[in-house]
């Protein structure tokens, strides 16, 4: 039982980190209705951030967290005008190709200025906790709480604030929402950078316990992916509770069949849901 | 009138090809060992850019599962040989029918997921990255290491088995390969398929009513592309004497296919190996300059992308028609060019994927 508790643990804290890539990737494909292919990159950016402050600065990779924010909005804002004048220029096809683009450049960028060797931010540990007979390092629970607030956050904006209400007039129905007086436009290049901010963040937060290459960002690719497929596209708490059961299917499988499964599990969970209901991922 | 006008259009792509089978033939012979690595890679990533680019110009949507099909002929390439003593020459027919067998379930989910770019893009990304580890988990291929090729059994020459010393027959042989494909592209833009895939492209809604087999046409398109893709990965696993999952499935290995498909343009058949030469040998040169540092030959691949994404998104190609549709416009005077910015014609739109420069969405498409 305590075996299984462990898993479960283990299950819970990955599956926040996949929460926290499916928050913004929802918010992006929902309101920005654009499949950012390269948002599992600006989480692989976000990581390699905090990894230069604490080699060139000798900081906490939270201390990078103000900069980060500050730097991730600057360039979403660009990301998002890229994204604007190639959609309005030739359409679904253009946004593909420019993530796809941006997805390759930054990998090859951190692969040149980093090295491709798998990198770790050491130092700075906050300690430990012992849960289920099993240490638990504070960086994670910290990252699970922090998934907790921002999903929470970004709810109750989506939900309750008039901003979040034109957010989610865009993503029902931009043409309708357009003749109520919303600024789609804006409303997009909102969802875009808050998105771009988001996996940034997401990547500072967990550089303290992730090790990382430059092609880490695919890997969260296709977990933002099943994260917002099977959590529903736009929704905040259902990516939340998708990342959590991806995290913990995973953990099992992990823990109680062959390793192969660890990354085989979602990419088989997103092809059955596909099948299944075809429908899910048409935004 | 030109002189060459007397040959009919239709015939002259044919002997413009042919010529240039013969000439590369006996160009490729002529180059320093270096020089000839550079055209063996810049050749194996156009037959297989060519793969991506037919289902890329013949349906508008991306398959990012290409890798898998060259892995599929690269693995069966050489465990057929060392298991069962079968030539590679002759797995070069085999191979796309594995791989065609390969990707028909990933083509009915494409298409019963409703076959949209992005949903086919993420489809194939997903076949791509579920094919790594189910192959290191298979341990007569040889699990994470693969397989590494027998040399010549008893009784069986180095040619007979594709195992030559030098770069140059490979180069010859993707030649070959690479003009069989574009001659393939080429008859399918012109036969009763091309042209329904154009309408499908077109729309779906006109294409079916004129009683096109729309789902149907869509997976054998699918199958199709993934079955040219095969015969490359034969040889590239022969001239690399092993075949392993980092061979093809590297994250640089990945991309490398769609940078060139796409750099290149899926506007004219010709245009995926110019994009693929153009771009390998400018990244080969990047790599030089900075003193073979790590990453800098993959970024200049992602940086020259980039530009093409944010540039010149119909490609090389696509470019090029819409220059020759222009000149052609001005010179016979016509009050209508082909697009409202001069872009390809309606025939080349209907095979580019994408859609003419600064022209409106289609709803289509969106």
């Amino acid at each position: 039982m305590e075996y299984f508790l462990q898993i479960l643990l283990v299950g819970l804290l990955a599956g926040s980190v996949l929460s926290l890539v499916g928050v913004g990737f929802t918010l992006v494909l929902g309101v920005g209705k654009i499949a950012n292919f390269a948002h599992g990159s600006f989480v692989g950016l976000g990581m390699y951030f905090a990894y230069w402050g604490h080699k060139t600065f000798g900081v906490s990779p939270y201390v990078m967290l103000v900069p980060g924010i500050v730097l991730f909005a600057l360039v979403g804002v660009g990301i998002a005008e890229l994204f604007e004048w190639r959609g309005r220029k030739i359409g679904e096809l253009g946004v593909l190709l420019v993530g796809l683009a941006l997805l390759l450049f930054i990998e090859g960028a951190l692969s040149v200025t980093f090295g491709a060797d798998v990198v770790t931010v050491g130092g700075g540990n906050l300690g430990s906790v012992r849960l289920f007979g099993l240490s638990v390092r504070l960086e994670e629970i910290v990252a699970a709480v922090f998934t907790l607030v921002v999903a929470a956050a970004t709810y109750f904006f989506v939900k309750f604030t008039r901003w979040g209400r034109a957010l989610r007039a865009v993503a029902e129905n931009p043409t309708a929402a357009g003749l109520y007086g919303i600024r789609v436009p804006i409303a997009q290049r909102v969802a875009v950078t808050t998105s771009i901010v988001l996996a940034g963040v997401t990547g500072i937060m967990i550089a303290p316990f992730y090790s990382m290459t430059p092609a880490v960002g695919s890997t969260f690719l296709i977990s933002a992916f099943a994260v917002v497929i099977i959590g529903g596209i736009g929704h905040t708490l259902g990516a939340v509770a998708a990342g959590l059961g991806i995290g913990v299917v995973n953990a099992l499988s992990a823990g109680y069949l062959s390793s192969m499964w660890t990354g085989l599990v979602p990419l088989l969970i997103i092809l059955g849901v596909l099948l299944a209901r075809p429908n899910a991922a048409r935004a | 009138m030109n002189r060459l006008d007397v040959i009919p259009e239709r015939v002259r792509r044919w002997v413009v090809l042919g010529l240039f089978l013969v000439i590369g033939w006996f160009v490729v012979a002529g180059f320093d060992a270096p020089t000839t690595s550079l055209l063996v890679l810049g050749l194996y990533y156009g037959a297989a850019g060519l793969s991506f680019n037919f289902l890329f110009g013949s349906l508008g949507v991306f398959s990012l599962a290409q890798p898998v099909f060259l892995a599929v002929g690269g693995f069966s390439g050489v465990y057929l040989y060392n298991t069962y003593d079968i030539s590679p020459w002759l797995t070069l027919l085999i191979a796309p029918i594995l791989a065609g067998i390969v990707a028909l379930p990933g083509a009915l989910a494409a298409v019963r997921a409703g076959g949209g770019a992005v949903l086919t893009a993420l489809i194939t990304l997903i076949l791509a990255q579920a094919v790594p580890p189910i192959l290191i988990g298979i341990d007569k291929l040889g699990g994470a290491v693969g397989l590494y090729v027998d040399p010549p059994h008893a009784g069986h020459s180095a040619g007979a088995v594709m195992q030559y010393h030098l770069g140059a027959p490979f180069a010859r042989i993707l030649l070959v390969l690479n003009v069989l494909l574009i001659g393939f592209w080429m008859w399918w833009r012109r036969s009763r398929f091309g042209y329904y895939s154009a309408a499908l492209h077109d729309s779906p809604e006109a294409s079916e009513a004129i009683g096109v087999p729309n789902l149907r046409l869509k997976v054998w398109v699918f199958v199709i592309s993934a079955m040219m893709a095969a015969p490359a990965g034969v040889v590239y696993a022969q001239y690399n004497l092993l075949s392993t999952p980092d061979l093809f499935f590297s994250p640089v290995a990945l991309f490398q296919v769609i940078v060139v498909a796409l750099v290149g343009g899926a506007a004219r058949p010709w245009g995926t190996l110019v994009g693929s030469v153009f771009v390998t040998y400018i990244a080969a040169k990047a790599s030089d300059l900075s003193g073979a540092k790590p990453g800098v030959g993959p970024l200049t691949f992602a940086a020259i992308f980039l530009l093409m994404a944010l540039l010149l998104p119909r490609g090389i190609s696509g470019t090029w028609a819409a220059l020759v549709d222009r000149r052609r416009d001005r010179s016979t005077g016509s009050a209508e060019p082909a697009t409202a910015a001069g872009g390809p014609s309606a025939e080349d739109a209907a095979v580019d994927g994408a859609e003419p420069d600064d022209a409106p969405r289609p709803a289509t498409r969106t």
